[in-house]
């Protein structure tokens, strides 16, 4: 199980970003591995329709699971069409952080979008 | 013969010197191009006498088809196509319309479907005076294929006058393309010369010909006119600020049949780029 996380910066000690699609980096935590690696993403400079370009860089990498500030109508869209489930964290936080919350199932799943989507 | 009216900076009067100019000529046509807000017809009472829908395509996958390569994702710089897991994603609303992703699909998965997007309404204005509107859908993500229909519509009209959007972008950039003469109607004030001076780079990037119209030209500062001069840009008129014209259009009517002096100018800016032809 592959989770990815929405991050400032490209280790599991920094900061959780607070926009998911035009996050700086995405941080995946290996499961079965139990290891950390990161992605920059490439998404956040798209000039429409990051959300579905995020989501499918996520999929492509085959993602099961992403901790987000906040989604978009269209990301939420995507992600269920690459089946990748998606899990709200609170601000502030650091990557590690908002994993063990996780893992203590103290995240709401997301299953309808918590804004409007920006372009 | 196109004329153009824009002015990069909104309310500095496109759409007042547009309605007013085109009621004071003889015969014309004008084409309110502003399809986000068209208010053109608010001023111009007519006959509507045609209503057409404008359409754009979007992208339909016949999942039948599919591979799922990700050609079309990858060629689609708007993200309005991604293959997921067991379908196909299209985001109807970030389609651009370009046609790409069927070119590059290598298993011709991919038609296309009509949207409407959006209207063109025709009025007869009187017997030499033809205007028509567009009005692009609420949510829609680009009027530009209105403003193209529009022009594509009034391409042989004898004279055919353009009430442009504001701004600098597509919309702009479409509805000047292939006029003739721009009328750049501009305000005196640091918001209106800031927003003007971009118009100039459009213009002057697009190789066209134009001249300023500066409205409430009592307001505002002279940098306006130290540019004008500057550049060499033509001053076709100055049109003062009068309360009472902002009451007279507050009402929805036009400045040319309850100000001489406005009429005078309409007159005066027609002389300029049309010669006398086109007179009352």
């Amino acid at each position: 199980m592959k989770i990815a996380i929405s991050s400032l910066e490209n280790n599991e000690n920094s900061k959780v970003s607070d926009r998911f699609a035009r996050t700086e980096y995405f941080v995946i935590y290996d499961h079965e591995a139990l290891s950390f690696t990161s992605i920059e993403n490439t998404a956040k400079s798209a000039g429409s329709g990051a959300g579905g370009k995020a989501v499918k860089i996520l999929g492509d990498l085959g993602i099961d699971i992403v901790l987000v500030p906040e989604l978009g109508p269209k990301a939420l869209e995507a992600l269920e069409a690459f089946e990748i489930k998606s899990y709200q964290y609170p601000r502030e936080k650091t990557v590690r952080e908002v994993l063990y919350l996780y893992f203590e199932k103290k995240l709401p799943e997301l299953l309808i979008s918590t804004s409007k989507g920006r372009h | 013969m196109k004329i153009a009216i824009l002015s990069g900076k909104g309310g500095t009067g496109k759409t007042t010197l547009s309605v007013n100019l085109f009621s004071y000529l003889n015969k014309a046509t004008l084409i309110d191009t502003d399809v986000e807000e068209p208010n053109s017809h608010l001023f111009l009472k007519g006959e509507t006498i045609k209503e057409e829908g404008v359409f754009k395509k979007y992208p339909l996958v016949n999942d039948d088809l599919c591979n799922y390569c990700g050609k079309c994702s990858d060629f689609c710089n708007f993200n309005a196509i991604i293959p997921a897991k067991k379908k196909v994603l299209v985001f109807q609303d970030l389609c651009h319309d370009c046609g790409g992703c069927a070119l590059v699909c290598p298993t011709d998965a991919i038609s296309y479907i009509d949207k409407e997007i959006g209207k063109i309404i025709y009025k007869q204005i009187d017997k030499n005076k033809l205007f028509l509107y567009g009005n692009l859908t609420v949510g829609e993500i680009s009027g530009v294929k209105i403003i193209e229909t529009l022009k594509k519509s009034t391409q042989n009209e004898e004279l055919l006058l353009i009430d442009s959007p504001p701004g600098t972008s597509c919309s702009t950039v479409a509805a000047i393309d292939g006029a003739d003469y721009c009328i750049i109607c501009a305000e005196p004030t640091p918001f209106g010369l800031s927003d003007m001076k971009m118009v100039v780079e459009l213009l002057r990037a697009d190789n066209q010909n134009f001249g300023v119209v500066v409205n409430k030209s009592n307001l505002g500062n002279d940098d306006i006119f130290k540019y004008l001069e500057n550049e060499k840009i033509e001053l076709l008129e100055r049109i003062k600020f009068d309360r009472e014209f902002a009451s007279i259009l507050a009402d929805g009517k036009l400045l040319i049949n309850h100000s001489e002096y406005f009429k005078n100018k309409m007159a005066n800016i027609a002389r300029k780029v049309l010669g006398d032809k086109y007179d009352q």
